[in-house]
């Protein structure tokens, strides 16, 4: 008798782990507090977990909280929403049109790694100090990474795909919506994650301007008055918000991607 | 014989050669508000204590302070800002000297209004009512002045627009463009932006409201662990100040103005004239009001901008000058 062999491929499975991200964060937290409560961080140079969760009660209960993210959010709304659909379409035209391709890859590769962050200035000077400025700034580092993600979740469409469809006489505009718009899908989304997350790092950037309220706005304010607390407080609202994106757009993913 | 000889000969070379000098550091602008610790370094009175100071340069009054909580500096010599007192507030700073003040008749902060509002009818300090306001950061010296003036005037601060701008050059573009209507600029960039017509100056700061501008000041760390070279480089300091006095606020000597001119031009990398118009006054014996530093504390507590546990007293150390209180 042959003895049964032992299954051996399911090296490099990711399994889901529910608890493992909680316990980790709760272990940096709990060491974190005990320096900080036993002394050897200096409340001027590492403030506690404690002191943070205390600025960031103050800020709820006044209301500040919610003015800020909520002004916030409106800003990378309108600027999110401006730079991805440009870069969606900018995208899409890169990735089914030769000619596009061939005029506007080289404008991307040029204009993508320009810190949108120096450009502030001059948005200042054709924006004004107002709103427009700021979603100017979070709509441009926004284009960029949506047009590249895009183009080339177009260009990953497997070419055997569009061939059979093509073969089969479906029209050109069928063809866009029912085989590359879904099989650049993926594509789309991680583009959209990943922006979406730029957009986060950009709105702290753009409020540096004459913004009165806005988390980037109390961020640097925090910073300015050395207020560590409130400054941690404000990146750990940055954070929420980041995780609540990442989530959104895994829902997302799980919801349109379901046919894979 | 011979032993006593060689002994005495090293006992009259070691009092002929002086004594190493002790390193310590300075954090500072590049403004002519420090114009006492550039004269006592390049006068000499540093060196005539026996310390050799290294000049660390910052470009906002907000680093200055952050360098010597860090240990970067020892001492630091700049404007006061609500981010300097929730420092000191935590015990990492201590004022020990003044420096420059807001007074009648000097002309170091203006009052500036935007070609557009000027003739929309804003003429003198006290139409700031209302008006959107250009400053750097919440907090600043400037954001203190502008609440001093309100606080005189009578005006409600909350009604008016505060805009951060972050750097004096996005306060200039910004009144220039008439995208804030009023700011409170300092005099080398004010008395430019006047004469380019670029906007209208309407009155001083110093003349409206003054006030402790700037002050010397250490850490805790250094004030007891280093006490004597704490009084050694105040010491300096106050000669560097009485220097100061004599060349710009006596004006007895014309040589010894034209000399300290110098020194500050070199340092401060600006024109002679430039600097000449817009000198602080300082007080010639590096005093302080303590008085007026707990107003200032008292203010920003009141706008939520410093901690309800800064504690002025705790801040201000009175042994090395004399108080003006």
């Amino acid at each position: 008798m042959a003895e049964r062999l032992r299954f051996r491929g399911g090296g490099f499975v990711i399994q889901r782990k529910r608890h493992a991200g909680w316990i980790a964060g709760f272990v940096i937290i709990a060491a974190w507090q005990a320096s900080s409560s036993l002394g050897w961080a200096s409340p001027v140079f590492l403030p506690s977990p404690a002191g943070i969760a205390k600025a960031l009660a103050g800020l709820a209960l006044s209301g500040q909280l919610a003015r800020d993210v909520s002004a916030s959010l409106a800003r990378i709304l309108v600027g999110f929403s401006l730079g991805a659909s440009a870069g969606l379409a900018f995208g899409l035209a890169l990735g089914l049109v030769s000619h596009a391709r061939a005029a506007g890859l080289p404008i991307v590769s040029a204009l993508f790694p320009i810190p949108k962050i120096a450009l502030l200035p001059l948005f200042i000077l054709w924006f004004g100090i107002g709103e427009p400025s700021k979603w100017a700034t979070i709509g441009l580092g926004v284009f960029f990474p949506m047009a590249i993600a895009t183009y080339s979740g177009v260009d990953q469409v497997p070419r055997t795909l569009i061939r059979m469809a093509q073969s089969f006489d479906v029209p050109t505009a069928a063809i866009v919506c029912k085989v590359i718009l879904p099989g650049a899908l993926p594509g789309i989304l991680a583009g959209i994650r990943i922006s979406a997350s730029i957009a986060l790092i950009l709105v702290v950037a753009a409020e540096m301007i004459a913004a009165e309220h806005g988390i980037g706005a109390f961020i640097l304010s925090a910073g300015n008055l050395m207020r560590t607390e409130d400054l941690l407080a404000g990146v750990c609202v940055l954070s929420a918000l980041g995780l609540t994106v990442g989530w959104a757009v895994s829902r997302a993913e799980r919801r349109l991607l379901g046919w894979r | 014989m011979r032993p006593t000889w060689i002994a005495a000969a090293a006992a009259l070379l070691a009092c002929a050669q002086p004594a190493a000098a002790e390193k310590t550091s300075l954090s500072v602008l590049k403004l002519a508000s420090s114009g006492p610790v550039f004269l006592a370094q390049d006068l000499g009175h540093f060196a005539a204590e026996g310390l050799e100071v290294e000049f660390k340069f910052f470009t906002a009054a907000q680093p200055v302070a952050v360098a010597v909580v860090s240990g970067d500096a020892e001492f630091g010599v700049t404007g006061l800002t609500a981010g300097f007192y929730n420092l000191a507030g935590k015990g990492a700073l201590k004022i020990i000297a003044g420096q420059s003040r807001e007074e009648p008749g000097y002309k170091l902060s203006a009052y500036m209004v935007s070609n557009q509002a000027y003739d929309a009818g804003v003429r003198s300090p006290a139409d700031f009512a209302g008006r959107s306001f250009a400053m750097t950061q919440v907090g600043s010296t400037f954001h203190y002045m502008i609440g001093l003036l309100a606080e005189k005037k009578g005006f409600d601060l909350s009604k008016s627009r505060l805009l951060a701008l972050q750097s004096i050059p996005n306060m200039v573009s910004a009144l220039k463009g008439g995208q804030a209507d009023t700011a409170i600029l300092p005099s080398t960039v004010a008395v430019p932006m006047f004469d380019r017509g670029d906007a209208k100056i309407v009155g001083w700061a110093g003349d409206e409201t003054p006030w402790q501008l700037g002050a010397l000041f250490t850490s805790p760390k250094t004030l007891e662990g280093k006490r004597a070279t704490v009084e050694r480089f105040i010491r300096a300091y106050k000669k560097g100040v009485a220097a100061y006095d004599l060349a710009f606020q006596k004006k007895g000597d014309q040589a010894a103005t034209d000399k300290a001119l110098d020194i500050l031009a070199k340092y401060t990398e600006q024109q002679k004239g430039a600097i000449a118009a817009g000198l602080p006054y300082i007080d010639p014996e590096a005093r302080f009001s303590a008085k007026d530093i707990a107003k200032q504390v008292a203010y920003w507590q009141a706008q939520g901008q410093a901690d309800k546990t800064v504690d002025a007293k705790e801040i201000v150390v009175t042994s090395f000058v004399q108080s003006l209180d």
